[in-house]
């Protein structure tokens, strides 16, 4: 008992010395390490490939609620089209400037973008496609087809016409087989017609895509799924004219990409400082209307200081502002401070099997694994309090998961009934499943009565991720099952995921965080033949709700609703994951701004070529 | 003279040889590719290994050190693969933003710590003596990035003098006077930082090296033939006692060209330092490798530019 009462005073210690420490800097220079972070579908600004691992500041003690926030800035109206806005990216890292959506790589770079391009489909709340956009679509069940029309009027910022062809482009480039990114292979690509063949260049053109006249083509696919219309569906045009003549190969590289970009946004690029800003003015030929200012800047700007400079005025927006910085500087003057959910989730895995290359799926085999047993993993469940670790390391601004399907998808998400903070019923669930204590060290044996000891793999980075892993590692030791760090250690991104993807077998549990895409449908993570599915947990039932998920069927949104609140609640039965939080995001916005808003519901009039500045004086 | 470079030359090709030997062999033990970070359902393992094939980093690393050597030959020096660009451009952008800085880093050492050290060395024990190594004393216990912080927070924000990040304002035209006038502005914050710790070293040096030679029997020779104090300062003491200042001249150019990672990362200004420290933690190894072989070839060209520069300096140690 000793042992145990020493390292929890260790770890108490630890805990207070790192709070008091986080209550002496406002200002937390570390660098951001990635939490490991992907989308399920690529789409417009809900894609995120990578995302910066937040650390929590607890010591102001202030717990916030993300809904307490509002959405959209209080000054609204008709913007005067005049004045300069200065955007502030929180970067710790130049952005690398490979500014085309076919081509980009960053994440900084799609936000770099979202300023003078837009996405030709527009998206709802649901992340559904519109009809709102420069391009329509119309889906024809019956042939299987999908009619894309241009509207009229739509430019490019050199003048040129917006045309089907450049819609297409898009798709012809993706799919070329000299392309050497990394897209091209979601169901929005793979399920035209002919596209398999002209990838892997047997054919000349896609089969399926069918351009009618200037403003229509017809597409062709082999079955419409409902992921088509949540970001499936390519949702940028590529200017065709402007990179005549040019290789594939060449056009990520070219001047056309890095220096002199164009799009059909409100705002058109004047010059690029490589890594470091963008600066834009107004394109007055913007097929929605007048923009709302004459110029806009965009800068990256080191997260140390960042809030100085929203402070001081120098910027009057910082996106991707760092979340735990928020207590320190919350009642900062002349700002209003925004947030809104983030598509994205943490959690703790178990490795219930291990991941066949040859066959290309999942072998679920819980039956040969120490974390194999449910009971074991609900007992391990029960034992963590994710509600205080949210209030404590996050201030509130991570919040206790309950359902794989976050609220994010708020139109699919439904509260599921998880286990609950509990640790008597964790350890009357140990003791009936029979791990008991049997040489009296304090620590349970497995059911066969052999010493149980679980390594738990957690990533490094930021301030919190040691506390944090500890906290679970007490909470667990506290219901008497032994678990240690692999290694001993935080181990290192690459080297996680590494272990991770290899089914290290001195891994048994893991902490890790995932990105949700625009589409709710989550077999990219958690179906039989995901590489993703780090757990390896695949079940019939489990396979058949996610194949019904994203069958033609469930376009019907009640329909896909209930089949993912199914298979939430299998989730819950069978635990492969615990997910531990949810988080969301702030955004500081100057009091002159008007018309800004982080909200994700469709909104003519908070557009961002609708964004504008109140008057100098 | 020339002989002599020539031959440090050729003496150092070997030494890059194992150089990037060696960082490639160590490189191939790390966890991870420039693929693995790639941790996206949209993107299916089947594609990510074709990539990894077209790539060759399926390959053994020899296998793959001699490709790169081959290539490197013929004056590829390979593709970055998050960039999107040729290494060379990627390294390029950033070297010309360091070297802005370094120069002007540079500069300021040397303009400000030798005048303190002459000034100290002079006049030791004095009251100034006292106040300036007062200050190179705070000045080695300060850490730059906590200097960096506060000259930024205090100059750049509070009094709003100088910009608060980048290397160049948005917008100015590169090639116009303006744009210059822009980039030294935002090279003044940064350089200071960097130089106001960094010349403590060099104040320090020269403060005693003044201190021990005007105790040598040499200059109370001179002072008893006659020599004015200020010729003695200037003509025999402060020629020798520049030695260890020039003798590290090199190496300090090499270590500026390194770029300071932490001025860089406060400052958002992009350069050498963040670009090596992304490269590895993306594991963007063609760019890494790249940079390593770089910092080798200039840290044997700074220590020759040391040597060289010691030799003008100082006759006596002239190679034979």
């Amino acid at each position: 008992m000793t042992k145990i009462s020493w390292s929890r005073f260790l770890f108490l210690m630890t805990l207070a010395l790192v709070l008091a420490l986080a209550a002496c800097g406002g200002d937390s220079s570390e660098e951001d390490t990635s939490t490991d972070d992907a989308s399920t579908e690529e789409s417009g600004d809900e894609e995120s490939s990578e995302e910066s691992g937040e650390e929590g500041d607890a010591a102001t003690g202030e717990v916030y609620n993300y809904e307490d926030f509002e959405k959209t800035v209080s000054k609204t109206g008709d913007p005067s089209g005049e004045g300069t806005l200065n955007i502030g990216y929180s970067s710790d890292t130049p952005f690398e400037g490979t500014l085309n959506w076919a081509f980009y790589q960053g994440a900084p770079d799609a936000d770099m973008m979202a300023h003078f391009d837009e996405a030709v489909l527009a998206m709802d709340a649901d992340f559904q496609y519109t009809n709102e956009g420069a391009v329509q679509y119309e889906m024809n069940e019956e042939d299987n087809t999908v009619t894309f029309t241009v509207r009229d009027g739509v430019n490019w910022h050199d003048g040129e016409p917006l045309t089907i062809q450049d819609y297409v482009s898009s798709y012809e480039i993706i799919g070329h087989p000299d392309y050497d990114g990394v897209r091209g292979s979601t169901d929005g690509f793979t399920l035209i017609e002919g596209y398999e063949e002209y990838r892997s260049g047997d054919a000349d053109s896609i089969s399926g895509i069918e351009i009618v006249d200037e403003q229509t083509a017809v597409f062709t696919y082999t079955e419409l799924a409902p992921s088509l219309t949540a970001g499936g569906f390519w949702s940028y045009a590529f200017p065709t004219h402007y990179y005549e003549g040019m290789e594939v190969s060449e056009m990520a590289a070219a001047p056309e990409t890095r220096e002199n970009p164009i799009g059909i946004g409100p705002y058109k690029v004047d010059s690029i400082v490589p890594g470091e800003s963008i600066s834009m003015s107004k394109f007055e030929d913007y097929w929605r209307g007048e923009p709302g200012l004459s110029e806009v800047t965009v800068r990256v700007i080191a997260p140390s200081s960042i809030a100085s400079a929203v402070e001081s005025g120098d910027i009057d927006i910082a996106k991707s502002f760092p979340t735990d910085q928020y207590p320190d500087v919350a009642d900062m003057e002349g700002v209003e401070w925004l947030a809104n959910i983030d598509g994205a989730y943490t959690y703790i895995g178990f490795k219930l099997g291990s991941w066949d290359a040859e066959e290309g799926k999942v072998n679920y085999n819980p039956e040969e694994m120490k974390m194999g047993d449910v009971e074991l993993r609900r007992a391990m469940w029960h034992a963590i309090d994710n509600d205080a670790i949210g209030e404590r390391f996050y201030n509130g601004l991570r919040w206790k998961a309950t359902s794989l399907i976050t609220p994010y998808h708020a139109n699919w998400h439904e509260e599921v009934e998880v286990p609950a903070y509990d640790p008597e019923e964790a350890n009357s669930i140990l003791d009936a499943a029979g791990y008991e204590d049997v040489d009296g060290d304090g620590m349970r044996e497995d059911t066969e009565g052999e010493p149980l000891s679980i390594n738990f793999a957690s990533m490094s980075g930021g301030d919190i991720a040691e506390p944090l892993a500890n906290y679970y590692i007490q909470s667990w030791r506290d219901i008497g099952l032994n678990v240690e760090l692999t290694n001993g250690r935080l181990i290192e991104f690459n080297s996680f995921y590494d272990m991770v993807e290899n089914d290290d077998p001195e891994i048994d549990i893991y902490q890790g965080a995932w990105g949700v895409g625009s589409d709710v449908d989550p077999s990219g993570l958690y179906g039989p033949d995901a590489p993703f599915n780090y757990t390896r947990y695949e079940t019939e039932e489990s396979t058949e709700l996610l194949t019904a998920g994203n069958s033609q069927e469930a376009l019907d949104t009640d329909y896909r609703k209930d089949i993912y609140n199914q298979w939430s609640e299998l989730m819950v039965e069978d635990i492969p994951v615990i997910p531990t939080l949810y988080r969301a995001f702030v955004t500081p916005v100057n009091e002159r701004v008007i018309n800004y808003s982080e909200d994700y519901e469709w909104n003519e009039d908070l557009l961002w070529y609708r964004v504008g500045v109140e008057d100098a004086e | 003279m020339l002989k002599f470079t020539i031959r440090r030359l050729i003496i150092s090709f070997p030494q890059i040889i194992l150089l990037s030997i060696l960082v490639f062999f160590l490189g191939s033990l790390m966890p991870g590719d420039a693929l693995s970070g790639l941790i996206d359902p949209t993107v299916p393992i089947e594609q990510i290994e074709r990539l990894r094939e077209q790539m060759g980093l399926n390959n053994p690393w020899y296998i793959q050190y001699r490709d790169w050597m081959f290539a490197m030959l013929q004056g590829d020096f390979g593709t970055s693969f998050f960039k999107q660009q040729p290494v060379l451009d990627v390294i390029g952008d950033r070297m010309l933003n360091t070297v802005w800085l370094s120069l002007f880093s540079a500069v300021l050492i040397y303009l400000i710590g030798i005048p303190l050290g002459l000034v100290s060395g002079r006049w030791n024990d004095s009251p100034l003596d006292s106040l300036i190594t007062g200050y190179t004393y705070l000045g080695f216990a300060t850490p730059t990035f906590i200097f960096g912080l506060v000259l930024l927070l205090v100059f750049g924000y509070t009094l709003g003098w100088f910009p608060t990040g980048g290397s160049v304002g948005a917008g100015v035209t590169p090639g116009t006077f303006e744009y210059v006038v822009s980039k030294i502005q935002h090279l003044i914050l940064p350089s200071f930082a960097i130089a106001l710790i960094g010349l403590v070293g060099t104040v320090q040096y020269l403060r005693s090296g003044i201190i021990e030679t005007k105790q040598k029997d040499f200059i109370t020779l001179a002072r008893a033939k006659g020599v004015t104090e200020g010729k003695v300062y200037t003509r025999h003491i402060f020629r020798n006692s520049i030695l260890p200042i020039a003798a590290f001249f090199g190496y300090e150019i090499t270590a500026l060209l390194g770029g300071s990672l932490f001025i860089e990362t406060i400052y958002g200004y992009p350069g050498m330092g963040r670009l090596f420290l992304e490269s590895i933690s993306i594991r963007d190894f063609s760019v890494a490798n790249v940079l390593i072989l770089m910092y080798g070839m200039l840290a044997i060209i700074g220590t020759l530019l040391s040597d060289i520069i010691l030799s003008i300096v100082d006759p006596r140690i002239r190679i034979k």
